[in-house]
């Protein structure tokens, strides 16, 4: 990370955004999106799990130790869990993590939503809107410290 | 309640009888190794000194509770201990470490400790009991107590099984709190337990009241940068982990390949990002022990007291801890029936603490 990247990050800063999506609901949406052909802003990597509840924080922060400009998560919604109750849990734990990002005035980096999997172009502008965001806030502070 | 009173100096009895009677099989008792006070796990009361003020005494050594992690024989253990302790030891009942059965936990009261360090020194001047105004006093001359137990708000024994409330001057009352607790004190020959109406609600509130002022007059660590800066001279040597009662994983993620990247491992990450400060995980460690202890911290210190760095702990784990678990409206410690919050839901809830 020399004098170069900033120059360039000037330019035109594309965030990086990791996501964490549930496989039964908004990877299922995500896919949607992309056999209806909805565009949305390629700046998110998504990690597909089987269900909200592995969404362990420790993944949230480990993302954003190693410079992630934000991190999302999304699942199925609440009482629609394909394992019943794994969201109910995971919205306890989420709850919990941003509480402790807020504290660091991380918690606009890592923002949760429930998209289920007819919802393809919720999942698009939900996509367009995080970029936005996140672009709006700039680079994350912890983007290429010595951690 | 049902109680018994006493004098401060004269709990000996209750103890031996504790064990005389196989209320418990063995107690964890607060013992003086010279200047300083210390656990010790005894099973002949001949061995129990007298006179015992020494649970009293205002020094933090390890939290008792940290003692008996993983108490899964059947056996009864007897705590005698600070509130903050038994709260831990409850808290560790929750969490399937202990069984509930197992335990006969005894609350003292207590008025905020001073490092083991600060009372050795002074040891004299401070004596086996300070009250509130004895503190105050004692911070004129320079010697406090704790961080953690300046914010403190939860000093009073009403926790646990038995508390052992100090009165006025040297008096004590000794409560059973459960079902549990009074079987124990009833089954002690020389105890005859009458009703007791204990009332300290005022008492409750005017520690709740300076707690608070004291909380908020804390430095806090209101950004990353500003953490960064708090764990600058970690070493991330884990003490506080170890010291830590409701840090209980068996198998810590930080001692194991990933979280504790050795040899080529770390290599692989220091030419992936080019630099990387080691030893590695400093932030990653703090922060996920700041979630894993989130919703059982009863911010006893022992941290703080753990740290080879003097890194003032308390201003970042039981601070933020209480934070989490405002937003499930839970105390830890409170009450063993009480589900932990990550065990459990209601179907509509926490939609504005997500986004």
């Amino acid at each position: 990370m020399g004098e170069e990247t900033t120059k360039e990050e000037e330019e035109e800063f594309e965030p990086k955004i990791v996501g964490f999506t549930c496989n039964w609901c908004t990877y299922a949406a995500a896919d949607l999106a992309g056999t209806s052909r909805k565009k949305y802003p390629p700046n998110s990597r998504i990690i597909r799990l089987m269900c909200s509840a592995r969404l362990d924080p420790m993944f949230v922060l480990k993302a954003l130790l190693n410079g992630a400009d934000g991190v999302f998560f999304s699942g199925c919604h609440p009482g629609e869990c394909h394992y019943i109750k794994g969201n109910f849990y995971a919205r306890r734990r989420i709850a919990a993590i941003r509480t402790i990002l807020k504290q660091l005035g991380l918690d606009n980096r890592f923002k949760s939503y429930w998209i289920s999997a007819s919802e393809g172009e919720k999942f698009a502008n939900t996509m367009k809107g995080l970029a936005e965001e996140i672009k709006e806030l700039g680079p994350s502070p912890l983007r290429g410290k010595v951690l | 309640m049902k109680g018994v009173e006493r004098k401060s100096g004269d709990l000996e009895g209750l103890f031996k009888g504790l064990l005389d009677k196989k209320a418990v099989d063995c107690l964890i008792l607060p013992h003086r190794v010279g200047n300083n006070v210390a656990h010790m796990m005894v099973t002949d009361k001949e061995k129990i000194e007298s006179p015992v003020p020494a649970i009293f005494a205002p020094s933090f050594s390890v939290n008792a509770a940290n003692v008996v992690k993983g108490w899964t024989i059947g056996e009864k253990i007897g705590i005698v201990a600070k509130p903050c302790e038994i709260r831990a030891a409850i808290e560790l009942i929750k969490l399937k470490q202990m069984d509930k059965e197992s335990a006969l936990l005894i609350s003292v009261d207590c008025s905020g400790a001073f490092t083991n360090q600060d009372y050795a020194d002074h040891a004299e001047e401070i004596g086996d009991w300070v009250d509130s105004a004895k503190v105050e006093e004692l911070k004129g001359k320079g010697i406090a107590i704790r961080e953690a137990c300046e914010i403190c708000d939860k000093r009073l024994a009403d926790v646990g099984d038995i508390g052992i409330v100090r009165r006025d001057g040297d008096n004590v009352t000794v409560v059973g709190i459960t079902d549990m607790g009074v079987e124990a004190l009833s089954a002690i020959e020389d105890i005859s337990l009458e009703d007791k109406d204990i009332d300290r609600s005022e008492e409750t509130e005017k520690i709740v009241a300076e707690a608070k002022k004291k909380k908020e007059a804390l430095p806090e660590i209101s950004s990353v940068e500003a953490l960064e800066e708090f764990l600058r001279d970690c070493i991330v040597c884990k003490n506080c982990r170890d010291m830590c009662p409701v840090c209980y994983c068996k198998e810590c993620f930080f001692d194991q390949p990933l979280g504790n990247p050795v040899g080529g491992d770390l290599l692989n990450i220091a030419e992936l990002r080019g630099a990387i400060a080691v030893p590695a995980n400093q932030l990653m460690y703090h922060l996920t022990r700041v979630y894993h202890v989130s919703t059982t911290c009863v911010g006893c210190g022992a941290c703080e007291d753990a740290c080879p760095k003097d890194i003032p702990l308390t201003r970042l784990y039981p601070v933020i801890a209480e934070k989490v678990q405002e937003i499930f409206e839970y105390v830890p410690g409170k009450d063993v029936e009480e589900p932990l919050p990550f065990t459990v839901y209601e179907e509509e809830e926490l939609e504005d603490k997500l986004r």
